[in-house]
């Protein structure tokens, strides 16, 4: 019996029982479509989250931090020094000195409230030097409206792009050549002083988009180092960026370990490669995680396959015998009833693969839509400053989703298959 | 004539449950070439047993069965899936599959022995005209009477040129007017195709037809009551 012969027999068996084998084929959809989802759906967020990290650190940028910090995704964020030593702009220039250094600039930062006129809010305030930030964040640090100081004057602020207008309903809240009010409080929690300044706006920054995984963002406002750590009332810094002359990987290296000896270990230098490791290593896992929980759907899949196909043989007991009785070798049985199963997991994973894909595509365009706001800060509406993920599919994703659907319904179909085939001719003709 | 099947002290013994039963004891039979057999005997005597024998379809517990000088007990499962693919078999309840048409029912033993697909077609509609159901092609069993239905098994039974049909009381499950027509064909069949029956009844209206007809009782073959016809 040739291929083609065995595989309409066995699609003849299954049309027999049209509404059987959809179950059990929409069992594997069910399974495969939540693998799919969930790895394209993570997949989009990795490609997302570094595209984000490489725009925020350059590959030829380390970032000097006191203390074990967590290492990636603060940038230069909130304070992530937990231990008493910390940095100093003297550090940054003594960090300068070593060989392969081109660049190297402290930043601070700290969460602030912003008024003018009426209307006010909460934000994080970074304190850099305007032309070594510039420098380093060429692409991004660009001011649309107004400029970039060059040389700082104390009062100076540049705003990102959202500050504008940070309720995105039209009401302005400062432009450039804007006086706007920066305050700080300071003092213990019981006797808290609040200090107001009065900073100048000179610039605008162009939008930037994203949620800004380090480097310069929409959401931030930024003033001269030396004026913030005089609000702030410190000498330290949050940490010291550091360009290299160059990313490769030697570099990387002996600047990490001069830096390293010239602060006696107390430091912590990451790399953005080593950041994205990190960060990757850690999705995978959690990758591994969530199709392990979405397998457990494909098996509970398989023991649908190898209900029906049980029940199939049983009610086909006759027609095994018939078979037999013209010839039929037993392999052949066995194949055409396995082609059975096949069909239904290669049926179940095409649709599994296209119903993922969809769903996937649904959930980061509605879902994920909401988690995008939260991250607005600003109360924002609309998903401006949120992160976008577009499900990545990748052809590993759709062979392997085939695979397991074919291998699950091989080895499920497999038991009555072979139980199939081992049905003794006489015996079988006799079944009721 | 050249011997087709022989039995040489066939014993078949089965157990139901733990009591033995003696299905056949020591049956001894010979059909040559042409030959239209009929083998007759009360329920219980052990004919089918002899026919499932006879057609590869199970294996003696002692003596043998020799399809064209082969001893079905040598064989392993695929040699009597061969094997079967030369014997006709029709059963009393026609063993038709449901879901298929007529014409593909009669096909699918070309299928399974691997004829192409030109030739399947060809075949099958000869062997319908054969049966006289040449315009019932693509009916499903379902939509036939039992008499067009046995016809269809007859056609798939013929459709390898076996050596030999198989009939296990074809005309048990159909009507007498109809039984006369199928035995007409069968004796048809015998005598301007010269296709070797053996036909298992208790229907002695049919069993007259054949050329010889065996008495089985208590698994043993009835001396006493073979006949030699002559008409």
């Amino acid at each position: 019996m040739n291929v083609v012969d065995i595989f309409s027999y066995a699609f003849s068996g299954i049309r027999l029982r049209k509404l059987r084998a959809a179950l059990t084929t929409l069992g594997i959809v069910i399974g495969i479509a939540a693998i799919v989802a969930l790895l394209s759906l993570s997949e989009g967020f990795r490609v997302a989250i570094t595209s984000q990290f490489e725009r925020g650190f350059a590959l030829d940028v380390l970032t000097v931090t006191t203390g074990r910090g967590l290492g990636f995704g603060l940038g230069d964020g909130v304070s992530s020094g937990t231990s008493d030593e910390y940095l100093t702009l003297n550090d940054s220039r003594a960090i300068y000195g070593i060989s392969g250094v081109k660049l190297s600039t402290a930043v601070t930062s700290k969460s602030v409230s912003l008024s003018s006129g009426d209307l006010s809010f909460t934000i994080t305030a970074v304190g850099v030097n305007f032309s070594e930030y510039s420098q380093l964040y060429s692409s991004s640090f660009v001011a649309g409206n107004g400029s970039v100081p060059d040389s700082s004057e104390n009062n100076s602020i540049v705003l990102g792009a959202r500050i504008v207008d940070p309720w995105q309903n039209g009401t302005v809240f400062a432009r450039v050549g804007d006086y706007i009010n920066v305050s700080w409080i300071s003092g213990s929690i019981t006797r808290p002083v609040v200090r107001s300044y009065v900073f100048h706006v000179v610039g605008v920054l162009n939008e930037i988009g994203g949620f800004s995984l380090g480097g310069p963002s929409d959401v931030k406002v930024y003033i001269p180092i030396t004026t913030a750590q005089a609000i702030f009332e410190t000498d330290g810094v949050n940490l010291i960026l550091v360009q290299l002359v160059n990313g490769e990987q030697s570099t990387i290296d002996s600047v990490t370990a001069s830096i390293n000896t010239l602060f006696d270990e107390k430091v912590t230098v990451m790399s953005p490669a080593a950041m994205l490791n990190t960060f990757s290593s850690i999705l995978s896992t959690i990758q591994l995680f969530l199709t392990g929980l979405a397998g457990i759907s494909l098996l509970v899949a398989g023991i649908g396959i190898m209900n029906i196909m049980i029940v199939s043989v049983m009610e086909r007991t006759r027609e095994i015998g018939i078979l037999k009785s013209l010839g039929m070798k037993n392999r052949t049985v066995l194949v055409i009833f396995l082609c059975e199963a096949v069909i239904i997991g290669l049926l179940g994973a095409v649709i599994g693969i296209a119903f993922g894909f969809g769903l996937s595509n649904f959930v980061s365009r509605f879902g994920l839509a909401l988690l995008g706001t939260g991250n607005g800060m600003l109360g924002g509406q609309g998903t401006g400053g949120g992160l976008s993920i577009t499900p990545v599919l990748t052809p590993m994703v759709i062979g392997g989703a085939l695979a397991f659907g074919v291998a699950t319904s091989v080895l499920f179909g497999l038991y009555p298959a072979r139980r199939a085939s081992k049905l003794k001719p006489v015996e079988a003709l006799r079944y009721e | 004539m050249a011997t087709i099947v022989e039995t040489v002290n066939l014993k078949k013994t089965y157990m139901l449950g733990k009591v033995p039963v003696y299905a056949l004891r020591g049956v001894n039979l010979k059909v040559e070439s042409g030959d239209f057999v009929a083998i007759v005997g009360p329920s219980g005597s052990g004919k089918s047993t002899l026919l499932n024998m006879i057609g590869a379809l199970d294996k003696p517990t002692e003596g043998k069965v020799l399809i064209d000088g082969v001893d079905v007990s040598s064989l392993n499962d695929d040699r009597l899936a061969e094997l079967r693919r030369r014997v006709g078999f029709v059963f009393q309840f026609f063993n038709l599959i449901p879901r298929l048409k007529a014409n593909e029912n009669v096909e699918l033993p070309l299928t399974i022995v691997g004829v192409s697909k030109g030739e399947r077609k060809r075949k099958t509609f000869e062997l319908l005209k054969a049966v006289g159901l040449g315009e019932r092609v693509d009916h499903n069993p379902t939509e036939m009477s039992g008499g067009e239905q046995q016809r269809v098994a007859i056609a798939r039974a013929l459709a390898n040129d076996p050596r030999f049909l198989l009939l296990d009381e074809p005309t048990g499950n159909i009507d007498s007017k109809t039984a006369d027509m199928l035995v007409g064909l069968l004796k048809g069949l015998n005598e301007k195709r010269g296709v070797t029956i053996i036909m298992i009844t208790h229907d002695m209206n049919v069993a007259r037809h054949a050329k010889r007809v065996i008495r089985l009782l208590d698994g043993k073959v009835d001396e006493t009551g073979i006949t030699a016809k002559g008409d």
